[in-house]
């Protein structure tokens, strides 16, 4: 079902989940520990390692707290940058996401699909930077890369072709009754659980929840940036279907804004070696929520602290809730509909 | 948030306390308090101000003690800070005010050994069952 490790042992009476326990930490590899034994630039590198899907909201999260650590102002053409492979990482991973659904839910059909499609933002990520899924895009003071007139125009055309597709998901997740069979009145949250548990990105939007990182504390260019912050007040798995497909939709409009208005101006300032003393609490949207980074530097050139705090795991702590009361059938619906990354909650 | 209204709250809950923002990037306000006075002081975001998300409870070792940091947010970010002795840390637990703070304080206490008073979970979250080694986010080093 889920390709990272992760335990729950679940209690049923007949095929009803009465009590589940989460077990946690067997991808854990102590990260935050040896981000103190490494300075800043090799850093860079081992938090882009904390999540195969959403790397870059972590080398940019944590790329903009270390330039405000060092005051520096990273270009405007820089943060342009940033924002694209941000967007484009979060329709990859809400149409990863979409077919692991979809193959939890018993339609293989979709999962299929959903991964073909997905490789048309895979295929835009590899030509902007070298990489589909590690891009080693952000440097501490800008971006490494460029896109030139013939990558936007490409970058373009695939847009209009992922966006077809996507509105073809959104279609079944609307009007396909057996989907909505399996995932409508699944998983419930109310919108009091969510704010209870502090619970972030689509599932607590899919509960009513008006949050976004993007909207609510501008970071890279998304204070240039018009875009929808998408919610839903149905609290269940349909709606969090529903959010994260329409999210890719308002994606792929930010994607056109990024390549069409990107100013013109350098990619980077050159960023010391030694950060000055000071604390930073750096906040950015990923694909599955609000990611925290803390830093504090001592003054040298490795960090002192680095505390990260990932989405999944503001997300994972709902789940015995989730599954009180669920038919044993319905339980992979149920955990894939949190979007789960286990990579990200053990780091 | 009302970042005023919160700081005057606070220094009438806590006359005792200096209560200080102090700004510090990106768009966070850090308050010291004592470490008896965290729990209370949640109580006041939560109830008067209804600032509930805790977005992580950040625990470090300085050298000298063990500080503990709440980050709050709601758009905007205030961090409650406190400093632990480090023979036998603990502080009581914000988890009956914010059920979210759970797997945060679960995190802090095995990594730094800190004891959540009042906590009903204290099981390992990352750790393995027979980790029985020092907590692995006590320093070596002391930093000047």
């Amino acid at each position: 079902m889920l390709k990272e490790p992760l335990s729950f042992l679940l209690t049923v009476e007949g095929e009803r989940v009465v009590d589940s326990v989460l077990r946690l930490g067997y991808v854990h590899r102590g990260l935050e520990r040896l981000c103190q034994e490494r300075n800043y630039v090799q850093n860079l590198h081992l938090v882009e390692r904390v999540c195969g899907i959403c790397s870059h909201i972590h080398t940019t999260t944590y790329c903009q707290g270390v330039e405000a650590l060092l005051g520096l102002e990273v270009p405007l053409r820089a943060l342009y940058l940033r924002a694209l492979l941000c967007e484009l990482e979060r329709i990859h991973s809400h149409l990863l996401w979409l077919g692991v659904l979809a193959e939890n839910a018993g339609f293989t059909t979709i999962f299929m699909y959903a991964w073909r499609d997905r490789e048309i933002a895979l295929d835009i990520m590899d030509e902007l930077s070298g990489g589909r899924v590690a891009h080693a895009v952000n440097i501490l003071g800008g971006v490494r890369i460029d896109v030139g007139e013939a990558s936007v125009a490409s970058s373009l055309m695939r847009l209009d072709e992922l966006e077809r597709r996507i509105e073809v998901f959104l279609g079944v997740i609307q009007h396909e009754c057996t989907f909505r069979a399996r995932t409508r009145n699944v998983g419930h949250l109310s919108a009091e659980q969510v704010r209870r548990y502090c619970v972030v990105g689509p599932v607590a939007r899919a509960s009513g929840a008006d949050v976004d990182v993007r909207r609510d504390a501008p970071y890279a260019a998304y204070d240039r940036l018009r875009f929808k912050v998408i919610t839903s007040n149905e609290g269940d798995v349909w709606a969090r279907a529903l959010v994260r497909t329409l999210e890719a939709v308002e994606s792929v409009h930010l994607c056109r804004q990024l390549l069409t208005e990107l100013p013109d101006g350098p990619l980077s300032v050159r960023a010391p070696r030694r950060v000055p003393p000071g604390e930073v609490v750096s906040r950015g949207e990923a694909p599955r929520g609000e990611l925290v980074y803390y830093i504090r530097s001592d003054g040298s050139d490795k960090p002192a602290r680095i505390k990260i705090r990932t989405p999944t795991l503001a997300t994972l702590i709902t789940l015995p809730d989730q599954l009180r009361g669920v038919n044993t059938a319905d339980v992979p619906v149920v955990l894939a509909g949190v979007d789960l990354c286990i990579s990200c909650a053990d780091r | 948030m009302h970042l005023e209204a919160i700081l005057e709250a606070l220094q009438e809950t806590f006359p005792a306390e200096k209560i200080e923002g102090q700004s510090l990037p990106i768009g966070e306000t850090f308050v010291a308090l004592s470490p008896d006075c965290i729990q209370p002081a949640a109580q006041v975001l939560v109830e008067r101000f209804d600032l509930r998300h805790l977005s992580a409870i950040t625990g470090q070792d300085t050298g000298s003690e063990i500080e503990l940091l709440y980050h709050f947010w709601d758009g905007q970010g205030l961090t409650l800070r406190t400093s632990l002795q480090r023979e036998e840390p603990h502080i009581a637990t914000v988890v009956n005010l914010i059920p979210g703070a759970a797997f945060y304080e679960r995190e802090v206490s095995e990594m730094l050994g800190v004891t959540f008073d009042g906590c009903p979970d204290r099981r390992s979250l990352l750790l393995p069952d027979d980790w029985n080694e020092e907590p692995p986010m006590i320093n070596d080093r002391v930093t000047e």
